[in-house]
């Protein structure tokens, strides 16, 4: 029983971070979001599948379980509250100082606001592969989707992503 | 995108492509200036979205593992209590057994009285009531109604612990004693009525808070005065929900007690704010308190106490 909770601490040590990051950029940002929907997500890993599970195989439960919360909670959610949670987040405080601080946060608010452009079934097989640099079949595995919608929906969200990004550019490019 | 090769080059960065297509499509970026340029741009994609840090500090993610490795029947319960509609129904079913455990008990008290007040009393060691009944011209209080309207109040009154059971909420009243009425029980039904007075206007109170609370805009000039403002309103209250939840735990009031012990710690949050509102904190208990579905709970439980009240 106690190694059993020595190599759940462990996968939970490895991929806690990261699953909340996925959830974080999946949901436009809302972090204590991600991580409730994290933390539930392995709780119900413990509770129902940890030790039926292949070792290998946890991880994609894990994102899989979590991306259908999150879908759960697009369902529920409102702009009032993704508005609230930026306004909120954009006024955390952080340690760094202030002039990185602020690029950070431009730059992230920059990837979450284009990233909200994107289908969630883009949004979500893009941020496997880059985050999480899953392959196209792993990828298919957590969002149960062959792995060639996989390779379109990826190149459909850069080719997206890259026409948005370039307006942009030429837009502030032509307020200077 | 005009290039046929542009789909390919998503995989190449990939490594989705063979060794033989990757080749190809390598050679093709060589002397195709529009794929080179899709090529820096999906990276630059890439290293955008790779370096988004997520905000997460460790010490929640250690009060994460110690929650999910907790034992599994408290975090059951917490579970239950952490859904509004779940807490709110199980809430009911307490009140509800709690309700019907008082009135069953009160009705064999009444029915007691009933039962004294009908039978003629023998020894000076009877009750008030008993006494007014007994001899209503006697009595010392100025307000008293006339003779003739004294036998039908009476009457009234001796009818009343039938009728009383009917009422759904069996919470003392609140308002002075009309002339005639049981005087027996009187000192401890000002007492409760005025505990429940109280807590009727704390939930009120607390309610107005919380709602402020929400609607504090952080982003506007003079926020942090606002927040100043409800902290303080915080700190007067949760020494005022100490003292009810103490009352309602020695009266056995489970629904108002579980309700004050949810609202505690919201407070005791509010009002342990630092000067400069932390925007997380903030957001925090605001989470907290709409997950908790606090200020529906008030709002429904002042109304019932007020009606029970009136």
């Amino acid at each position: 029983m106690a190694s059993e909770d020595e190599e759940f601490t462990m996968l939970f040590q490895d991929f806690y971070p990261s699953l909340c990051r996925f959830l974080e950029c999946l949901l436009g940002g809302r972090a204590p979001l991600a991580q409730d929907l994290a933390q539930e997500s392995f709780l119900q890993l413990h509770r129902t599948a940890w030790g039926t599970l292949p070792v290998g195989e946890a991880r994609f439960w894990l994102y899989r379980v979590a991306r259908n919360m999150a879908i759960n909670e697009f369902r529920k959610s409102n702009t009032r509250y993704r508005l609230f949670d930026r306004v909120v987040e954009a006024m955390r405080p952080r340690t760094r100082n202030p002039e990185q601080e602020y690029e950070t946060q431009e730059r992230q608010a920059l990837v979450l606001e284009m990233l909200q452009t994107l289908p969630e079934d883009q949004r979500a097989a893009l941020l496997l592969r880059e985050q999480e640099q899953l392959s196209y079949k792993e990828i298919g595995q957590v969002l149960n989707i062959s792995e060639s919608k996989v390779k379109v929906d990826i190149f459909r969200a850069r080719a997206s992503l890259r026409e948005r990004w370039s307006k942009r550019a030429k837009t502030a490019g032509a307020n200077v | 995108m005009s290039c046929s090769f542009t789909e390919k080059i998503s995989s190449l960065i990939d490594g989705e492509l063979s060794q033989t297509e990757a080749r190809e499509v390598e050679q093709h970026v060589l002397n195709c200036s529009e794929c080179e340029q899709v090529r820096a741009d999906f990276l630059s994609l890439r290293s955008q979205i790779a370096s988004y840090e997520s905000s997460l500090e460790l010490t929640v993610q250690n009060r994460a593992l110690k929650k999910i490795l907790a034992p599994r029947r408290s975090a059951g319960l917490r579970w239950a209590f952490a859904t509004p509609a779940v807490a709110f129904a199980t809430l009911l079913i307490i009140g509800a057994i709690v309700g019907l455990l008082f009135y069953q008990s009160k009705r064999a008290s009444q029915s007691q009285t009933t039962a004294e007040v009908q039978t003629p009393a023998p020894a000076p060691s009877a009750s008030v009531e008993k006494n007014k009944q007994a001899a209503p011209e006697a009595s010392p209080e100025p307000s008293r109604e006339t003779p003739s309207t004294a036998p039908n109040k009476n009457e009234k009154e001796t009818t009343r612990p039938k009728r009383e059971p009917a009422t759904p909420i069996k919470r003392p009243l609140v308002r002075e004693p009309k002339p005639g009425e049981q005087f027996a029980s009187v000192p401890e039904r000002v007492r409760s009525a005025d505990t429940e007075t109280m807590t009727a206007m704390h939930f009120e109170t607390s309610e107005t808070l919380l709602l402020a609370f929400k609607n504090v805009r952080l982003d506007e000039p003079g926020a942090a005065a606002e927040v100043s403002h409800e902290r303080k309103r915080a700190k007067q209250l949760v020494y005022q929900n100490m003292m009810l939840r103490r009352e309602a735990d020695t009266a056995g009031d489970v629904q108002i007690s579980s309700l004050l012990e949810s609202l505690e710690p919201i407070l005791i949050d509010i009002a342990n704010l630092p000067d400069q509102p932390d925007a997380e904190a903030i957001r925090i208990i605001r989470e907290r308190v709409e997950r908790k579905n606090i200020v529906a709970l008030l709002r429904v439980n002042s109304t019932a106490l007020a009606r029970a009240l009136d």
